[in-house]
């Protein structure tokens, strides 16, 4: 053990990746343009609260580049500079797609916000009525409310009648309201029938997903060790700083990385990958390595079918290659003889040990079945015998090479 | 004893208000003693322990008490060193000083009304200057002489109005005063009784009291009992400098709105200054503003009492007679910054009230004079008097929270239907009782100003466990709603003309007049007068309007039944009801009935009985009421929405107009243009007959539309608003559109000009380009060709863009802001970029066509027809 290191240092440094990582305020801004989405999102709130401007505004973007997270800020810090003027109204297009329910939503958050008793029973005009008024006597009391929607594209089904009397609502000169809708549809203004168009005040604000760049500096960021102040063993986090530019700077790394881009670009996702990165860390050295990067991918991308593949027996994977070449002969539906007899061929034209009699190929098709690498086709014929009910094959084919490839049961080519 | 007072008062500011509550209370009761029967409270444990007042007699000892028990129930206000009230010294005083109030009354109205002071916040100087200046005062003096002199002649005259039980002696008298200010809160089952006989005895909307006028919604001076009388009141303000009267116009510091006169001022000024004026003391903060006044005078005028809380200010809510004899009103306080919980804040102006929404029965006799409380847009306007007042806000009492009072050109629509409707009601049928029960008709009468929810008597019950959110006649329990404090951006005015342009632009503004709808507006207003015209002969009037989103259909509509409103109010037409239903706002077509019917009886039943209801209502021949006869219109908003698998909603609300004695005329609004011709034929041929098209605004209009909202407003280049225009009307002839694009536009220009401003404070040197003419505050063409981009781009080009120039903006590491419009250029010229450059002109061309088709079709039309 080198002499700079000791335990502590260690441990600082893992507590320290560790809240970097799990508290990710500190590195969202980082994304494509969220600092300035923020700042204009925040200048309309802020209007709407302090000046009585009635906007509505569509966050636009792919899930997982920070609309949530920006908006979220901005309301953070609207609610501490003017704590007790706004209110919000949150719904979800999945859960309130349904006008009665959105409107009832919309009224109990109301309720709940202002300690107002809130009943169940009240109708869709009741409902409605009482936003009216509610809002109106907001407004007076200088109180904005601010209406988020999200999955705003799941809203602009049906006749809109939500969406209609939210932007209708905004159009009066007593309320003061704002309508800030998230949506992974980029042409979720489109969606609006047209007088809802028209009353919607089409600022839209776009999220541009990260780039492989961004996400490296992003990577950077969150995985650097401060050399100033701060964190007291500098020593270490030089070293430990310039292991990781090495890391970051190796062709394989990218693989890495890349590979887990490719899935989902989103942040949570990358810093996830991280966390199980440094979970791995070495307690020795005290330095990251490419294999801790790597485990922590397998262990991301998980593929069950591959596991199970593995564990299969020789007998199930001839069953399974059978029935893999009586797909590739355009053999649409097949059932257990005509796997038989395929493997039969497969048999007779390379005779090897491993044939096997009917009936214990029999139980290994269950065995199969039962794993749910192959299934039966439809739930009719329950009381026709195993045998003859026709099945398909679950696994595809790249899966059932590699699965062919890593099996310790396989015979060699 | 006014001085002490004031320092009493002002650094406990709750204090005095518990104080006035007291003083109702005990006083009240020693008033109505035994004839308070029983204790039916506006608030519950207020009147108990008013009614133990009334047994013990008002005895200062079980006072005491109560009023320990008050603080200790209400532990909000603090407890108020009593006054000895009843104190038979402070009555001898006040009978001293008060010998001739009747007189002194007039006195005080006279000199008031006439002598003009000076004003501070006279925006116009010359409406002063001239005629009032030097010899303002002497006439004035000379009136009240001759009124002082007129009154004593007039006091029997007087007398036949004001109880007679003031007149036999001064003590007598003096206790009538005394207990004038007093608040009645016993007086719930005293107002059900005055209810019941006011079928009898009607409230008057005017009453002569004194010589003097009062009517129904003034604001006067409400003397306060434990004060001292009236009689040390100032005529007039005087100088603070020369301690004069009259003699020139005198200007008002706005923060200790002491009067000075222009000439006293070193150096003198020539004008009243236009904007907040501080007096020189002011100015060098010498805060002791008591001492300057001990200095002058020991004489107060009206507006200081008030200000000190020695006198009240209400507004009269109904004024009657009581069986007795005595005339009575009853009004609703305003209370000064220093008696809400919170104290006056910074941001308060000197002559701002509270509304409250408390109210008490009170004798005329407690009324001093008259003073002017306006909202804010009038007091702006008013710049003289000394008894103006401003008022914002409502004060709830009981939840200490603020609400600002809507504008009076909003309310104005609801409240009046509901005035003239009583008006209506009470003219036509004073015999019967068309209300279950008697409070709820009570609560209708004193609430004109604001929505029934404010009542004490509702506020009761939404301390109950009921829910807000369903719906018994109106919404209740709304009013914890409010504000602890009003912030003080409220107060602040809007600076630049961008900042004024895009409030103006915003949808929420309501605009004036509708410019370019001229015709429109004839045609439906000649429909609608048609239609009242024909009375009941009036049959199957109905008015099917269409037109694109943004063209201002319910606008229009809207606009003409304000005018025709008007027109009812100057009674020129029959009185009418208006029925206005959104068809998207229902949750189902067929609760168009219930809504329907609610709105012409009140009454709430499931949409199958309404629908029984109303076919049985519009069949009858013979009406059953003369209510009934009103005619109704009935305006339907998304018409379209109400299209039903068997159309039979539609089929009802155009067969109605049909029947004879029906008198219902219906207007629809909807997008589609031909949505009769897709509906059944025996539909189509009921509501087809007449129809309006409201066409897309064309660039002309549009361009007359923004420049009318931005009227005297120095924001846009006229090109700019020509290019909106042009835009817009090319695309949809949408009003809110082009209002948006415009008030993205100033955003824009706004962010602009500060950047300027910034870059060219920090490197004036850098940036030669901007600093020159394109720092201008004007909203400019590019402006708007960004806020086009911005708002109408498909969201995937936007994008792309925005990665290009991204990518363009690190290689080339610029920095600020005009750099990256070169770029842009560039991007867009150097990129293949030819298809989107091409696209927009073939839209364009393909739009040109379409255009010219169109005109050609309108010419045959027009030719044809």
């Amino acid at each position: 053990m080198d002499h700079y290191l000791d335990g502590a240092s260690i441990e600082d440094a893992v507590t320290l990746f560790r809240r970097r990582l799990c508290d990710s305020s500190s590195l969202d801004l980082l994304l494509p343009n969220a600092s300035e989405n923020y700042s204009k999102l925040r200048y309309l709130l802020s209007n709407t609260v302090t000046n009585t401007c009635n906007n509505s505004v569509l966050l636009l973007g792919p899930r997982g580049c920070g609309k949530s997270m920006v908006l979220e800020r901005v309301m953070k810090e609207l609610q501490h500079q003017h704590s007790d003027m706004i209110s919000i109204v949150r719904l979800n297009g999945l859960l309130h797609s349904d006008d009665r329910c959105a409107l009832k939503e919309i009224a109990k958050q109301l309720c709940l916000e202002h300690h107002l008793t809130f009943s169940k029973t009240a109708s869709f005009d009741e409902n409605s009525q009482f936003m009216i008024a509610m809002l109106r006597e907001c407004a007076l009391a200088h109180k904005a409310v601010i209406f988020v929607l999200d999955e705003f594209d799941l809203f602009a089904q049906g006749k809109q009648r939500v969406l209609y009397n939210l932007l209708d609502t905004m159009q009066s000169v007593l309320s003061q309201a704002a309508v800030v809708g998230i949506s992974c549809r980029l042409d979720a203004d489109q969606l609006l029938e047209k007088r809802v168009r028209s009353r919607f005040s089409h600022r839209k604000l776009l999220f541009s997903p990260p780039s492989t760049e961004d996400l490296q500096r992003l990577l950077e960021q969150a995985l650097i060790l401060p050399t100033d102040s701060t964190f007291p063993h500098v020593e270490y986090a030089a070293r430990f700083n310039a292991r990781l530019t090495d890391i970051i700077e190796n062709k394989s790394f990218k693989d890495i990385l890349s590979n887990v881009v490719n899935v989902d670009l989103s942040v949570r996702r990358l810093l996830d990958f991280l966390f199980r990165a440094v979970c791995d860390l070495d307690r020795d050295s005290g330095l990251l390595s490419l294999r801790n990067f790597r485990t922590a991918v397998s262990s991301i991308q998980r593929q069950p079918k591959l596991e199970t593949l593995r564990d299969a027996s020789v007998l199930e994977l001839y069953l399974l290659v059978s029935m893999k070449r009586l797909e590739s002969k355009d053999c649409d539906s097949y059932n257990f003889n005509a796997i038989m007899k395929e493997y039969m061929d497969l048999h007779n034209a390379h005779p090897t040990c491993d044939l096997y009699s009917r009936q214990i190929c029999l139980r290994a098709f269950e065995h199969l079945l039962e794993r749910q690498l192959i299934a039966f086709i439809d739930k009719r014929g329950q009381n026709i015998a195993l045998e003859f009910r026709p099945v398909k094959l679950l696994v595809a084919s790249h899966e059932l090479n590699e699965g062919l490839k890593t099996s310790p049961v396989c015979p060699g080519p | 004893m006014a001085e002490r007072d004031s320092a009493v008062h002002t650094p406990l500011p709750p204090l005095s208000y518990s104080n006035k509550q007291k003083s109702h209370k005990s006083s009240s009761a020693r008033k109505s003693g035994p004839l308070t029967p029983e204790p039916l409270p506006s608030r519950g444990q207020v009147t108990k322990r008013l009614f133990f007042a009334g047994e013990e007699g008002g005895g200062k000892e079980g006072e005491k008490e109560k009023a320990a028990e008050d603080d200790l129930k209400t532990p909000l206000y603090e407890s108020p060193p009593k006054k000895p009230k009843s104190h038979p010294s402070t009555d001898n005083e006040n009978e001293e000083k008060s010998s001739g109030p009747k007189s002194k009354r007039v006195l005080d109205f006279a000199s008031t009304t006439k002598s003009v002071r000076r004003s501070s916040r006279l925006q116009k100087p010359d409406e002063v200057e001239a005629p009032t200046s030097p010899l303002h005062n002497e006439p004035v003096k000379s009136s009240i002489r001759i009124s002082a002199k007129k009154t004593t002649k007039k006091q029997p005259k007087s007398a036949t109005i004001t109880p007679a039980r003031h007149k036999p002696s001064k003590k007598s008298h003096q206790r009538a005063r005394r207990l004038k200010c007093v608040a009645q809160k016993t007086e719930h089952a005293d107002r059900i009784k005055n209810k019941v006989t006011k079928k009898a005895c009607k409230g008057f909307s005017k009453v002569v009291f004194d010589g003097v006028e009062f009517r129904v919604g003034d604001c006067v001076y409400v003397r306060r009992q434990d004060s001292s009388s009236d009689s040390d009141e100032a005529d007039c303000e005087e100088c603070q400098i020369c301690s004069k009267v009259g003699k020139g116009i005198m200007v008002e510091c706005d923060e200790c709105l002491g009067g000075f006169h222009l000439s006293c001022l070193k150096p003198p000024l020539k004008q009243v200054p236009q904007d907040k004026w501080l007096c020189p003391y002011c100015e060098r903060n010498e805060g002791n503003t008591i001492q300057r006044r001990r200095r002058r005078k020991t004489k107060k005028t009206a507006r200081e009492k008030l200000l000190n809380s020695q006198l009240w200010a209400a507004r009269i809510d109904r004024l009657w007679k009581e069986p007795g004899g005595s005339y009575r009103f009853t009004g609703r306080w305003f209370i000064i910054p220093e008696e809400t919980t919170i104290g006056r804040q910074p941001h308060n102006l000197k002559r701002e009230l509270f509304q409250t929404n408390h109210f008490d029965d009170n004798e005329m006799e407690s009324i001093l004079r008259h003073c002017y409380v306006k909202g804010p847009k009038e007091f702006e306007k008013c710049t003289e008097g000394d008894d103006v007042f401003l008022c914002e806000y409502e004060y709830d009492i009981n939840w200490h929270a603020f609400k600002r009072l809507a504008d009076a050109d909003v309310d104005e629509e609801s409240n009046r239907s509901l005035d003239s409707e009583n008006d209506w009601n009470s003219s036509e049928d004073s015999g019967e009782d068309d209300f279950e029960d008697e409070e709820e008709d009570f609560q209708e009468k004193p609430v004109k100003a604001k929505s029934t929810a404010k009542t004490p008597c509702s506020q009761k019950s939404s301390l109950s466990v009921k829910a807000v959110n369903t719906y018994r006649g109106c919404i209740i329990g709304l009013e914890k709603i409010g504000t602890k404090k009003i912030p003080d951006r409220a107060r602040c005015r809007r600076q630049t003309d961008l900042d004024r342009a895009k409030a103006t632009l915003m949808l929420a503004a309501s605009p004036g007049s509708l410019p370019c709808r001229n015709k429109e507006i004839d045609e439906i207003t000649g429909f609608v007068m048609g239609a009242l015209a024909a009375g009941s002969q009036c049959l199957g009037r109905c008015l099917y309007i269409h037109g694109v989103p943004g063209t201002g259909k319910t606008a229009t509509v809207l606009t003409v039944m304000k005018k025709l409103r008007a027109k009812v109010d100057a009674k020129v037409i029959q009185p009418y009801r208006f029925v206005e239903i959104n068809g998207l706002k229902l949750a189902q077509p067929e609760n168009l009935y219930k809504v329907l019917y609610e709105a012409l009886t009140g009454h709430r039943v499931s949409w199958k009985k309404a629908l029984q209801f109303l076919n049985q209502r519009f069949s009858e021949t013979k009406q059953t009421s003369k209510n009934d006869c009103q005619p109704c219109i009935l305006l339907i908003d998304e018409l379209d929405l109400l299209v039903t698998r068997n159309q039979s909603v539609l089929y009802n609300i155009f067969d109605w107009p049909t029947r004879a004695h029906s008198q219902l005329i219906v207007i629809g609004i909807a997008n589609t243009m031909d949505l009769p011709e897709k509906l059944l034929p025996r539909i189509a041929s009921r509501m087809g007959m007449q129809r309006l098209c409201f066409g897309p605004y064309s660039y002309q209009q549009l361009q007359e539309i923004i420049s009318s909202r931005l009227n005297g407003i120095e924001a846009f280049e006229k090109q700019a608003v020509e290019f909106v225009s042009r835009k817009v009307a090319a695309v949809s002839g949408d009003a809110r559109r082009a209002l948006e694009l415009c008030r993205r536009a100033a955003e824009l220009a706004e962010f602009r000009v500060q950047q300027c401003s910034i870059s060219l404070k920090t490197a004036s040197n850098e940036l030669n380009v901007s600093g020159g003419g394109t720092l201008k505050n004007l909203v400019g063409m590019a402006d708007i060709e960004a806020a086009i981009h911005e708002m109408f781009q498909a969201p995937h080009i936007q994008q792309w863009f925005m990665r290009t120039l991204k990518q363009e903006h690190q290689r080339q590491h610029l920095k600020s802001l005009q750099p990256l419009f070169h770029s842009y250029a560039q991007i867009m010229e150097s990129n293949a970029l030819i298809g989107t450059h091409f696209f927009p002109l073939v839209v364009g061309l393909v739009l040109v066509g379409f255009y010219f088709v169109n005109q050609v079709l309108a010419i045959v039309c027009r030719n044809y027809n």
